[in-house]
């Protein structure tokens, strides 16, 4: 067992956002409230179709419209967009258009009005092609073929396809069950839906260019924009200082950025590139839909002996993330083996939305195991208590489990043992229910980087790539900043997310900035505290090893009166710079996760279909929490949205004419204040030895369980199995009919 | 030749090298962006045509603004482009997130869902107004403590629907209060958080 | 949006003047009270007026008067005034519970009545520049062939939308009036005959000809003894449509149905009317049984499209919920 948490000075407590206050005063500028002088305004046209060459563009009659500067498109701005393609080439523009939504010009005008004045003017001759929408008609041998090499998803490394991975031998685990059972559970494509639409404004000066974009990674923005326009990375910067959300689609840079660089470029003006919340639905990626087949062999107790998971994944007309099914991971899978296609369509891209592996296939999974403990007569609590990870891979150990505590913790709060029943035991149409499941995610730590200057008056100024998408990033680093400098937190000042000033961050997705850059920046602040020391051991008379620095003051340890503020200690030095470069790992023979377990009390209307959640309780194991406050709004956020995904959520392609019929909020429907319950929040806390400060990730685990938790309280409730998603009202009434 | 057009020549190859290079074909660099041909993406220099305009005076957080609009401009748009106030956002622009939430002659409406030249003569309170000088409203200090913003993008507009819930209704109940707020749509999902910062602010003023 | 001139007039005959200038002059002109959902319409290109006609301006039509057993509601009186005011309240809760269902708060802020009444389909197919569906011009109803989980399964075709306003169906329970202003002056008509079947015209929604608004709406207050029941059935319990919705008004003499009035909304492109179910209901006592037999009755000859059959039952079971709660 790993050690206990030392008493920490500030990590662990409940801090608010080091940035609230422009947040709430309305200060905050987010991109699309930069004006830049003499700014154009940008949109895209794109494409109607779902398939078609483009024969020609006639930009004629748009060229005359008054104060449109630039229009550029696949005849004179073909720009690769690597990252938007990881198994075909893709363009900023495509031509073949390959689905409804896909880019096909772009205009620059003085104003927003002209600029969309204008898409209606540019007429576009299109040739099409056959087109398919459903995965698994992709694969059929005669479908339409949407990349050169074929619609299943081929590229290299991580993007091969199909995806294998399997360990022990699952034909002998089969053999060893008491019971086989097989079943498949569908999911939907559902849009990250971040409020702040997509933005990117872009501006050269003298062959230098800079964006100011609304990214979750700077860092990365840069690099793709320096590999696809042939520059050096010294003449690209990418500034992001708050961005409103993105849950995932935000990483790296995107086709809208190229688009205003090149508009920028060609009119000699910056511009302002603005999606509209129809663009962003279509333009940008949301989570991949998927039909996982699962067979399990199980003995009569409920232990699982074997697991086979067969599924399509639809990663739309171009593959930009893995298409992978992760939802098994928490569990204690002997003999296991799972084949993914990910396949293209001609529908919108599919690529990373919160923990983008894992609450689709928990769906499928935890369903599927709470279906084999109804039929096998097993409470679902035993079920998932026997079946818990404790071995990754059945042989790796894991850095820190808690995932037994979360369960029985969780489980005791919500009242698990005195509320549970049979299902579909309640008379009348509304059912009580109660449900659970359990998630997780990933928790690695790799590459970072961190400046800290001590200024002369002992404040501290540290400076970290990370872009802050809501999650607190940048409040986490400067309380680990804090803790490790031994300077208080009201005497530090961050500057995040430019990358002509802040160092390298692996850009803030998969939960990955406090593993990644809290380290760099504890070993930034040991880097400057030892500078710091050195200076002090002159000035006390002493060796720099007695000596400590806590609360803005420098002291001999064994001595404590003896004492010198830091800012007398560093008032004539100059200024010191403290940094590092980290990139810590842990042994190939462990494994690092975080745990959760979820449970959910519900009651659903049978006349109705409306399901309301009377209770939730989320049990996580997060390892040390750093920042409470903030670390429990991220897992009551990641309850709501996949609240949202179980309920309501879906992007409906019309079959027909291969549209999407409901690209906004009304109709794809996120959820309001009303779905909300009051999420109960229990976090089991055991310091990994591997976390800075003992911690592990936070963000991407609370949605992973929820939609499962949902699921399985509504069976609890009914007594009748949803194995499609989202679990709206025409689904529940027609089930319970039967 | 001069530091200036050797960095034009620089950049230009080198922008050029990275568009014209790799797996592009030369289509680019003959039709693109250097020679005659860019009159193909490079259009005139005419300014914008007359189209309606007329002049409004709006009365934002007490201060009266004299602006020309276009009638088709929505009172968002001009207050964060005419009049610099970008505290408001816009998240769809079609009255289904409340990212843009105003109060209007004492109600919370979706700014861009009204005309600026609607607006004449009314009295309109945005984010920017709430604070008075150095001292925060009693709801913003309350989304501090109580973590109301994460990606803190349809705070503004929360905070907004709370104060104008809180002008009609000092002591509402946690259900007055979601339902309050329910024309606001927050995707990182706080909603608990926001609904306990609208009460922290309740229970403080008297 | 398309470029347009906002005109702001003083009174409806203004309003009404203007209208038909421009439709002689062949120039598309619409009148717009809260403006929301017309703005709507206008940014997503499914409407291109050269005029807008702001009535935001006329004062006084926004009242809300009680007298001799009715009240008066002028069309520009908002949602938020209908739903908080304490004698509608007290009166007409029906119609405040309908009122306080639409959208959102801050919709309910802008929103008027006549705009509730008035307002176009929801339908996805309709509101999308990107198809040009029958009631817009085109040749096709999209939803025949496409997703209509949500359009209609009463009084449908060749158009299969839902008529979208919580009001509507709450004022038809209610025996409301509706007062239309126009060329040849002013008329009142039962709110029930405002709406129009597609079988009878598939391009508009109610009966407004070329000039005419409505001005003002008047509903009877119910006879004592009366419950008033709106439930609106949706997938958010906000800023959402009705999947379906039932308004009923039961005038009972404590056990047997002395009057009834069902109407049902989310259904069809109407309010609807569910005339034989309300003609079973009168004399019988309020029971289990005659309730789901109310129900059962409401939807004899509902023809469910592809994908909404499950409104069928939500709509007969929401009938027996309302009259069993009438008691």
């Amino acid at each position: 067992m790993a050690e206990s948490s030392k008493d920490f000075s500030i990590v662990g407590k409940k801090t608010p956002r080091i940035d609230a206050y422009e947040r709430v005063t309305g200060q905050a500028q987010y991109t699309g409230d930069l004006q830049l002088p003499g700014m154009l305004y940008a949109r895209v046209l794109r494409s109607s179709v779902p398939h078609a060459k483009i024969l020609s563009i006639d930009t004629s009659k748009a060229e005359k419209l008054p104060g449109i500067k630039a229009i550029i498109h696949h005849g004179n701005a073909q720009v690769p967009w690597s990252s938007g393609g990881l198994t075909h080439r893709r363009y900023i523009f495509n031509n073949p258009v390959r689905y409804v939504g896909d880019p096909v010009a772009a205009v620059a005008a003085t104003d927003r009005h002209i600029a969309e004045d204008a898409l209606k003017l540019i007429e576009v001759k299109y040739e099409k092609i056959p087109h398919v929408l459903d995965a698994s008609e992709a694969l059929k041998p005669d479908a339409p073929k949407i990349t050169p090499n074929g619609n299943l998803s081929v590229g290299k490394g991580p993007f091969s396809a199909p995806i294998e991975e399997s360990w022990g031998d699952v034909e002998q685990g089969f053999k060893e069950a008491d019971n086989i059972f097989e079943d498949t559970y569908i999911t939907k494509h559902v849009n990250n839906a971040q409020i702040e639409r997509r933005v990117s404004i872009a501006r050269w000066d003298a062959g230098k260019l800079t964006v100011y974009a609304s990214t979750q990674g700077v860092s990365n923005a840069r690099t793709d924009i320096a590999k696809d326009f042939g520059l050096p990375l010294s003449k690209v910067r990418v500034v992001c200082k708050y961005m409103g959300g993105g849950f995932g689609n935000k990483n790296q840079a995107q086709d809208y950025d190229y688009m205003a660089a090149m508009l920028a470029k060609v009119a000699g003006q910056a511009v302002k590139l603005e999606f509209t919340r129809e663009d962003d639905f279509i333009g940008m990626h949301g989570r991949w839909s998927s039909e996982q087949h699962y067979k399990a062999g199980v003995k009569n107790d409920g232990t699982i002996t074997a697991v086979t998971l067969d599924a399509v994944t639809n990663m739309g007309a171009y593959r930009k993330q893995s298409g992978n099914l992760s939802g098994t991971d928490f569990y204690n899978i002997p003999n296991f083996k799972k084949v993914i296609k990910p396949v293209h369509t001609n529908t919108v891209v599919a690529a990373n939305y919160r923990a983008p592996a894992y609450p689709q296939s928990v769906f499928g999974f935890a369903s599927f195991l709470d279906q084999i403990a109804f039929e096998l007569g097993v409470n679902p609590l035993d079920m998932f208590l026997r079946n818990r990870a404790q071995k990754s891979k059945g042989k790796l150990a894991y850095t820190s489990n808690e995932l037994e505590q979360c369960i029985i913790q969780g489980a005791n709060r919500i009242g698990w043992r005195e509320k549970w029943h049979k299902p579909g035991e309640t008379a009348g149409p509304k059912k009580h229910g109660i449900g659970m499941a359990l998630g997780g995610y990933p928790f690695r730590p790799g590459l970072g980087a961190a400046t800290i200057r001590i200024n002369p008056d002992g404040t501290a100024h540290v400076l970290v790539g990370v872009t802050d998408i809501g999650t607190g990033a940048k409040s986490t680093m400067a309380i680990i900043a804090s803790e490790a400098l031994g300077i208080p937190l009201n005497q530090i000042q961050l500057t995040n997310g430019d990358t002509d000033v802040t160092p390298y961050s692996v850009g803030e997705s998969g939960s990955r900035t406090t593993a990644f850059t809290g380290p760099a920046v504890v070993a930034a602040a040991d880097d400057v505290r030892k500078q710091i020391f050195n200076l002090a051991a002159e000035q006390l008379k002493v060796n720099a090893e007695d000596l400590d620095l806590q609360k803005g003051e420098v002291f001999v340890k064994n001595h404590p009166a003896q004492k010198r503020a830091l800012s007398q200690v560093v008032e004539r030095a100059g200024e010191l710079i403290g940094r590092a470069t980290t990139n810590p790992n842990f042994p190939k023979e462990m494994d690092g996760k975080c745990f959760s377990a979820h449970f959910a009390e519900v009651e659903v209307d049978t006349w109705t279909g409306h399901v309301r959640i009377t209770r939730y309780v989320a049990a996580h194991d997060s390892g040390t929490i750093l920042n409470r406050l903030t670390a429990e709004s991220q897992i009551k956020g990641g309850v709501v949205q996949g609240i949202g995904m179980a309920f309501s959520e879906e992007l409906i392609i019309d079959k027909v004419t291969a549209i999407p019929i409901n690209p906004n909020y009304r109709d794809a429907k996120v959820p309001t204040h009303l779905e909300a319950p009051e999420i109960e929040v229990i976090f089991v806390e055991n310091y990994d030895p591997y976390g800075v400060y003992g911690g592990k990730v936070v963000g991407e685990p609370p949605i992973t369980a929820a939609v499962a938790t949902i699921a399985n309280a509504i069976f609890n409730a009914t007594g009748k199995r949803l194995k499609e998603l989202p679990m709206t009202p025409d689904k529940i009434v027609r089930a319970v009919q039967v | 030749m001069g530091e200036k057009s050797q960095d034009a020549k620089f950049s230009r190859r080198a922008f050029l090298k990275g568009v014209g290079g790799g797996a592009i074909g030369t289509a680019v660099v003959s039709t693109g962006l250097i020679n005659a041909d860019v009159a193909k993406a490079y259009v005139s220099e005419s300014a914008g045509g007359a189209r309606d305009k007329s002049a409004v005076a709006l009365k934002v957080n007490g201060k009266t603004y004299r602006v020309e609009v276009e009638h088709r401009q929505t009172l968002a748009e001009v207050l964060r482009d005419e009049l610099g106030l970008t505290g408001t956002k816009i998240g769809c622009d079609r009255g289904e997130c409340g990212a843009c939430t105003v109060i209007i002659e004492g109600r919370n409406m979706y700014s861009c869902s009204q005309l600026a030249v609607w607006m004449q003569g009314k009295e309109i309170l945005t984010v920017e107004g709430l604070a008075k000088g150095d001292k925060l409203d009693p709801l913003q200090e309350a989304f501090i403590e109580h973590d109301g913003p994460q990606c803190g993008f349809c705070t503004s507009g929360q905070i907004m629907s709370g104060k104008a819930l809180l002008l009609k209704n000092p002591k509402p109940t946690e259900a007055q209060v979601r339902r309050g707020l329910s024309g606001n749509l927050c995707r990182c999902g706080n909603y608990n958080r926001e609904v306990a910062a609208v009460l922290a602010a309740a229970s403080k003023t008297s | 949006m398309k470029s347009f001139e906002n005109i702001d007039v003083k009174n409806v005959k203004e309003a009404v003047r203007l209208l038909e200038k421009f439709q002689q002059q062949k120039k598309t002109a619409a009148v717009v009270g809260g403006g929301s959902e017309y703005l709507q319409l206008m940014k997503d290109h499914v409407v291109e007026p050269d005029y807008l006609i702001n009535l935001k301006t006329i004062p006084g039509l926004d009242y809300i008067q009680e007298e001799r057993g009715a009240f008066r509601i002028g069309a520009l009186a908002k949602l938020a005034d209908i739903e908080t005011h304490p004698t509608i309240q007290e009166k007409l809760l029906i119609l405040s519970s309908a009122a306080g269902e639409a959208a959102s708060p801050q919709i309910r802020n802008a929103g008027t009545i006549a705009g509730n009444l008035c307002q176009r389909p929801f339908c996805w197919y309709f509101r999308s520049a990107n198809f040009t569906c029958l009631r817009k011009g085109g040749q096709v109803c999209y939803t025949v062939t496409g997703d209509s989980r949500f359009h209609a399964i009463l009084g449908a075709g060749p158009s299969y939308i839902v008529h979208p306003s919580d009001t509507a169906p709450a004022l038809v329970a209610l025996g409301a009036k509706i007062k239309i202003a126009g060329p040849a002056g002013e008329k009142t008509i039962p709110l029930e005959k405002f709406f129009v079947l597609p079988s009878v015209d598939y391009k508009r929604e109610n009966v407004l000809g070329p000039g005419e608004i409505v001005t003002e709406i008047i509903v009877p207050t119910p006879n004592p003894g009366s419950k008033g029941f709106y439930y609106k059935v949706r997938e958010r319990l906000a800023w959402d449509h009705a999947i379906v919705a039932v308004a009923t008004i039961i005038e009972s003499s404590g056990t047997a149905v002395r009057d009834a009035r069902v109407v049902m909304g989310g259904v069809a492109p109407i309010p609807w009317r569910a005339g034989k179910a309300e003609e079973f209901l009168r004399g019988k006592a309020i029971n289990e049984a005659n309730a789901k037999r109310a129900g059962e009755i409401a939807l004899e000859g509902a023809k469910p499209l592809k994908d909404n059959n499950y409104k069928i039952s939500i709509a007969r079971d929401l009938i027996q919920r309302a009259v069993l709660a009438s008691v």
